[in-house]
């Protein structure tokens, strides 16, 4: 299976969507998810889009966050078709 | 025919100088040699002096063919035998051989440390008929005349065998690395891409780009968290100062907010003044390394030019060898004599003169040493022709640091007035200097600068004038510059001084890293990962720093060249196995990457006209040339393109034109001198040109009017 963001092999080990790097960029979001909420009691959404947003975010974190955003609105869009 | 004493010197430069100070005239005489210069002077009897080009012997590979690995026998040879622009050494050798012939004493006077003995030693060796073994030597820290007149007649009865074979082995050990791991590399690169693409790595090279990838990766992967910070300012005497609040970040907007609440348009007292005065000792002279960072922060050089202007005023005699590790000056260079020297330079005058009233001039030394050297340090001489902007800076900054190791310690003072605002504390912050003492002659380099707090005293009331919330986020960590890329490496004991800068350089050339805050490519990024699963034993920094010790070891004698080159190569042999049978697997890995590269290399900068496309180096296939053109042009968005030499080679630059900002392009085409193009047809430059052309066309049409106008 290849990575959701770029062409290299996902994670087999333990069991990925995503490579190792963007992987490892998933678990930094969520990660600093927990502070994000603590600091000023901000979304899920909101926050994936104030870091995809933030100049100072690394690019593979950037490269996370925009996928899951762009994700959720597909799914958002398939549900209104159904 | 007269014999005579043969002096070896590592270039023509130092031969030269050398020449000058034992010739009893200081006129020796130049002759060439198949444009190979040497100097004759006459003494005692007659010395000829020649220089070499640097190293003229370098490691050749003894059988097989030249992309076979792995590869564990290796010779000394000339350098032309293995570089293909080296034609010249062939004859530099062969001119150095027949002075050896008619010479029945020779002298090595190359650079007294590990590649100067290796230089001396291998010229000895292999162009004079193991002349080695007989062979005296000069040990010098700067080409004054009295010190080399002193290395001269106090000369060491022989080679510094220790050093040599330190050499040696670094050499060897890097060349069976160096061939052994790029060989592999560009051979499963090339197996997969079927295009030939060079890759390399190296002992040191591998952990140094180690370093960069691991900081890219916390940078790619780095997430910011909001924090809040506190801005205010009081009044006093009607003017404004800027106060820091006494917690220095808020984790919760909404305790930053009830802070700004609580204080807007309050008056505060002055609860507290604390006052401290503190020493701050003079500097610790130079090394090599510590001159690198400090011209890097101050003028931006990169170490690799410092080293270079600081080569060129050594062999001017203005500086003292700065290939060094050493932060002492001992006595011996001599303090008294280089300020008197220094002293006749107008901008040293007032300076080098208060220091020679001083009854004991001591210097303030730092922990490092180095055998072969003292720190760098001005030799008192004054230059002879006008130093370019960059070497006279260079100069004045060894110059000034020399002169303040000899000051006394400054003192500075810093206040800390705190007010207590609706229960909150803000404190003032001011510092200033009491006492100069070393600073006043290190004054234009110095950073710090002094804030001057009005008068105040405790129970005073003061007007918080402003107070603000600011919005801030976590940063990640800074990205590495060759300086602290070199500074670094040095931290870790990986390289040598000589070695450190070209290697940063190589990384550079090899497209593994890119831009002065240096970003590392998708290429160094895949040939690291490659590195680290199959030849991780072999670039750990652990072992480059054991071996860079066990090195120092042999340079001491206390350990034996052979023992070392055979644990290299036990060491190699496994990895070099793995890497054999996983070639597909590690071709392909660089594949990839390597195409990237090739593209990214093509790509100049920014489309001027559309902003949203690159513009790239193309070729057209319908007219075989070669252009500028626009990527945006294969969506149909953009028609920007501009012509480029279709001889030779171009490449893209770091660099953009001084008169326009356009990127600027490297040509390099036989038989015309390398240039750099702005292709920007609308560049003031290009315009200034054209005006200047015109201007001599019609002066020439004037002054040399035709021959029907003569008519």
């Amino acid at each position: 299976m290849k990575c959701k963001v770029c062409s290299r092999e996902a994670q087999t080990q333990p069991l990925s969507r995503y490579c190792e790097l963007h992987q490892k960029a998933y678990e930094s979001l969520l990660e600093k998810f927990e502070a994000w909420k603590k600091a000023s009691n901000i979304e899920w959404n909101d926050y994936l889009l104030q870091v995809a947003k933030n100049q100072l975010t690394g690019i593979w974190a950037k490269e996370v966050a925009e996928s899951l955003l762009s994700e959720q609105h597909e799914d958002a869009g398939s549900k209104r078709n159904i | 025919m007269e014999k005579y004493t043969l002096i070896i010197t590592e270039k023509p430069d130092a031969a030269q100088r050398i020449a000058e100070t034992l010739d009893a005239r200081g006129k020796p005489q130049r002759t060439e040699d198949r444009s190979v210069p040497f100097f004759t002077a006459q003494r005692d009897r007659q010395l000829v002096v020649v220089p070499a080009l640097g190293h003229l012997y370098t490691l050749v590979q003894e059988h097989g063919k030249r992309s076979h690995y792995p590869v564990f026998t290796y010779k000394w040879a000339p350098r032309h035998m293995a570089e293909k622009n080296a034609k010249h050494i062939q004859t530099w050798i062969e001119v150095i051989s027949n002075l050896a012939t008619n010479a029945d004493k020779f002298i090595d006077a190359c650079d007294y440390d590990i590649e100067g003995a290796l230089i001396g030693y291998t010229i000895l060796k292999h162009a004079c008929n193991d002349k080695d073994q007989t062979a005296t030597r000069m040990k010098y820290s700067t080409l004054t005349e009295d010190e080399l007149e002193k290395s001269y007649s106090e000369q060491m009865p022989h080679l510094d065998y220790g050093m040599i074979e330190a050499g040696r082995t670094r050499h060897e050990v890097d060349w069976l690395y160096g061939i052994n791991l790029s060989r592999a590399l560009t051979t499963a690169a090339n197996r997969i891409s079927g295009r030939y693409t060079t890759l390399s790595t190296g002992r040191v090279q591998g952990p140094a780009l180690r370093f960069l990838v691991t900081r890219e990766r916390s940078i790619n992967l780095f997430v910011p968290t909001p924090y809040w910070t506190i801005t205010a300012h009081v009044e006093i005497n009607g003017a404004n100062y800027p106060v820091d609040y006494q917690t220095r970040l808020f984790e919760k907007k909404a305790d930053a907010d009830a802070v700004v609440e609580a204080c807007k348009g309050k008056t505060g007292i002055v609860d507290k003044i604390e006052e401290k005065t503190m020493q701050v000792s003079p500097p610790v002279p130079f090394d090599l390394g510590s001159l690198q960072t400090e011209a890097y922060s101050l003028f931006g050089y990169t170490p690799r030019r410092t080293g270079q202007i600081a080569e060129r005023l050594y062999l001017e005699a203005l500086i003292s060898y700065p290939r060094t590790s050493s932060q002492k000056l001992p006595p011996a260079i001599n303090y008294k004599m280089i300020l008197n020297g220094l002293s006749q330079e107008p901008a040293y005058k007032s300076l080098a003169s208060e220091l020679l009233q001083k009854e004991d001039l001591k210097p303030k030394e730092g922990i490092k040493e180095d055998p072969a050297h003292p720190a760098v340090y001005p030799t008192g001489n004054k230059p002879t022709r006008m130093l370019e902007e960059a070497e006279r800076r260079i100069w004045d900054l060894v110059v000034r640091r020399f002169l303040a190791v000899f000051g006394d310690a400054g003192v500075k003072q810093s206040m800390k007035a705190a007010v207590r605002v609706n229960g909150h504390y803000f404190y003032l912050r001011g510092r200033r200097v009491l006492k100069e003492g070393w600073m006043r002659f290190y004054k234009p380099y110095l950073r710090s600068e002094e804030v001057l707090l009005p008068p105040i005293k405790e129970g005073q009331t003061v007007q918080l004038a402003s107070i603000a919330r600011e919005d801030r986020f976590t940063k990640p960590p800074p990205r590495y510059n060759p300086s602290s890329l070199l500074k670094r490496m040095e931290a870790e004991s990986i390289g040598t001084k000589a070695t450190r800068a070209d290697i940063v350089e190589t990384l550079y050339n090899r497209r593994y890293i890119t831009e002065e805050r240096i970003t590392v490519t998708d290429l160094g990024f895949d040939v690291t990962e490659v590195l680290r699963k199959h030849a991780s034993p072999v670039i750990s920094v652990k072992l480059t720093r054991d071996l860079e010790e066990r090195m120092e070891r042999i340079q001491g004698g206390m350990e034996k060249r052979e023992t070392v080159l055979v644990e290299a190569v036990d060491r190699l042999k496994p990895v070099l196995t793995t890497m054999k049978q996983q070639e597909t697997t590690i071709g392909q890995a660089l594949n990839e990457a390597i195409k990237k590269a090739s593209i990214q290399e093509r790509i100049i900068g920014s489309c001027p006209n559309c902003h949203t496309g690159k513009l790239m180096i193309l070729f057209s296939r319908r007219t075989r040339k070669r252009f500028i053109g626009c990527t945006n042009y294969f969506k149909n968005a953009c028609k920007t393109s501009f012509p480029l030499p279709q001889r030779g080679t171009v490449k893209t630059t770091r660099r953009t034109c001084k008169a326009c900002g356009w990127p600027l392009l490297f040509v390099r085409a036989v038989g015309s001198r390398p240039w750099n193009l702005c292709f920007n047809t609308a560049c003031p430059r290009k315009e200034e040109r054209r005006k200047r052309l015109e201007m001599q066309g019609l002066q020439q049409r004037s002054s040399n009017p035709t021959s029907e106008q003569v008519l």
